[in-house]
């Protein structure tokens, strides 16, 4: 069974594709255990630069946000599917983003000793003097692993829709469909859901005292504004 | 579906014209599914989760049921839109709690439901005028079909706006949030109409391009008639008359008001 990663990571879409049509209860509880694996993996390794306490706290909240994200989206994704000319109902839809975010949690695992690497060798947050460099380091050393985990996945996701709806172009208008959809609701249960990284000003917390004020589409604009005042 | 339905643009100057539009693109094959087979193969659609799914999986059946007797398909499609829009409003309702719960289940209910009622009498005379053949009661069906289409997608649209409604305090991006589902699911339902008169062999595009901008600025009317679905107010309904356009300009040109009225 555990062979199957592979066959995933590999993008081995003729194996992989008939997975979606039947649903092997443990197959699918193994996908569940490598993308909460992986997503908790990454999550501590990205915590553990603040303190021991924030990488547990982020362990738990990494892999809510991937799961929740694909739970909240997996009727709208279902619908969008066969509206864009991928004619999959809601089990093979959700099947299918769960392969992809198994991809992505599998990359994640895999980078996370990387990420605690190079947090172990970054100076802590608490140094004053090299805060802000060592704050650029870790941020691009997180966006980059998300970025590689997120663009494998989704081309594996691709490859996927494409032989389960036999052309480049319907695939491709789902795929980016789904993207939308799962950006718009996971960037808002990361922003419910922060911090991640955390402050050396702030404490660390599973949520922040007002986290359910303010969205994130809400405060990348006051962002985006400020740069201009 | 038949990939090869003229209503498929494969020239640039037709998806120029499609992209024109503002509509989503066209219905399009579904290359995995067994090839459709002949009306008479298929049982008629009942049920409300046997209909919901074919509006999203073979919408061909719902037209080809519209378009022949009389059938209950058109009653179950109001159902399914009424259903939905109680459940999404009441979505909308939760962002200010108290009284919305349950009027802006019934303002978004009334106002879908009202708006394609109004609606209904100039898409069967736009659409006949451009030389469709459709009976009133095939008009009527397709519109339902619409209407039941937009709500089914809102419902998709539920959870994410559910997350939003209880984190933000900013009536007016909750609003926008809200009118960006609603165009998206509207684009879907007249995606979905234009289809239905294309295979009832009514090539009614002129009528219905000129529909679609009415049906539009009936629904947008709707939501300053009916205000407010976000946020609160001293009335139920307003007391002011308004063009939907003012509506928004105030409350554009007055940010304070956007934050002040959730609860």
């Amino acid at each position: 069974m555990r062979s199957e990663i592979a066959v995933l990571l590999r993008g081995e879409v003729e194996r992989i594709a008939p997975w979606t049509e039947t649903p092997d209860p443990r197959r699918v509880a193994l996908w569940l255990g490598v993308t909460v694996a992986g997503a908790a993996a990454f999550g501590a390794a990205m915590g553990w630069w603040r303190a021991p306490e924030q990488a547990l706290c982020n362990a738990i909240k990494f892999p809510l946000v991937i799961l929740l994200t694909s739970v909240g989206t997996a009727l709208l994704n279902a619908m969008l599917a066969p509206l864009l000319g991928v004619n999959i109902g809601l089990r093979q839809s959700l099947l299918a983003v769960l392969m992809s975010f198994t991809i992505a949690g599998a990359i994640l695992g895999g980078v996370a000793p990387l990420l605690a690497f190079t947090v172990w060798n970054t100076p802590p947050q608490a140094d004053a003097g090299s805060v802000h460099h060592s704050h650029a380091l870790v941020l691009v050393t997180i966006v980059a692993a998300i970025a590689f985990a997120g663009i494998a996945s989704n081309l594996r996701l691709f490859r996927l829709l494409r032989k389960l709806g036999g052309g480049n172009r319907q695939a491709l208008r789902v795929l980016l469909a789904w993207l939308a959809s799962n950006l718009l609701l996971g960037s808002q249960l990361s922003w419910i859901l922060r911090p991640f990284i955390g402050s050396p000003g702030m404490p660390v917390e599973f949520l922040r005292d007002q986290a359910f004020r303010g969205s994130f589409f809400e405060a990348f604009y006051y962002s985006l504004m400020r740069l201009f005042e | 579906m038949n990939p090869s339905d003229p209503s498929h643009a494969r020239t640039p100057e037709e998806r120029l014209l499609q992209a024109s539009q503002g509509l989503p693109p066209p219905i399009p094959p579904a290359h995995n599914s067994a090839p459709d087979p002949e009306p008479a193969d298929h049982p008629p659609v009942t049920g409300f989760f046997a209909t919901a799914e074919a509006l999203l999986r073979q919408p061909d059946r719902i037209v080809r049921q519209c378009g022949g007797g009389p059938t209950s398909l058109p009653a179950t499609l109001t159902l399914i839109a009424l259903g939905g829009a109680l459940v999404y409003g009441l979505v909308v309702g939760t962002f200010s709690g108290h009284d919305q719960l349950w009027a802006a289940p019934a303002k978004v209910a009334a106002g879908l439901l009202v708006s394609a009622l109004i609606c209904l009498p100039s898409l069967y005379i736009f659409s006949s005028l451009s030389g469709s053949r459709a009976r009133l009661g095939q008009v009527g069906g397709l519109l339902a079909g619409l209407v039941a289409l937009l709500t089914l997608l809102l419902l998709g649209f539920a959870p994410v706006a559910w997350v939003f409604s209880q984190s933000t305090e900013n009536v007016a991006a909750m609003g926008a949030l809200h009118l960006a589902f609603f165009a998206i699911a509207t684009g879907f339902g007249l995606r979905f109409l234009k289809h239905g008169f294309q295979s009832l062999g009514s090539d009614a595009n002129g009528g219905l391009r000129v529909w679609t901008v009415i049906y539009v600025l009936v629904m947008l009317q709707m939501t300053t008639a009916l205000r407010p679905f976000v946020g609160t107010a001293p009335t139920l309904l307003p007391t002011e008359k308004k063009f939907f356009l003012s509506h928004w300009g105030d409350h554009l040109n007055n940010p304070s008001r956007a934050t002040d009225s959730r609860r």
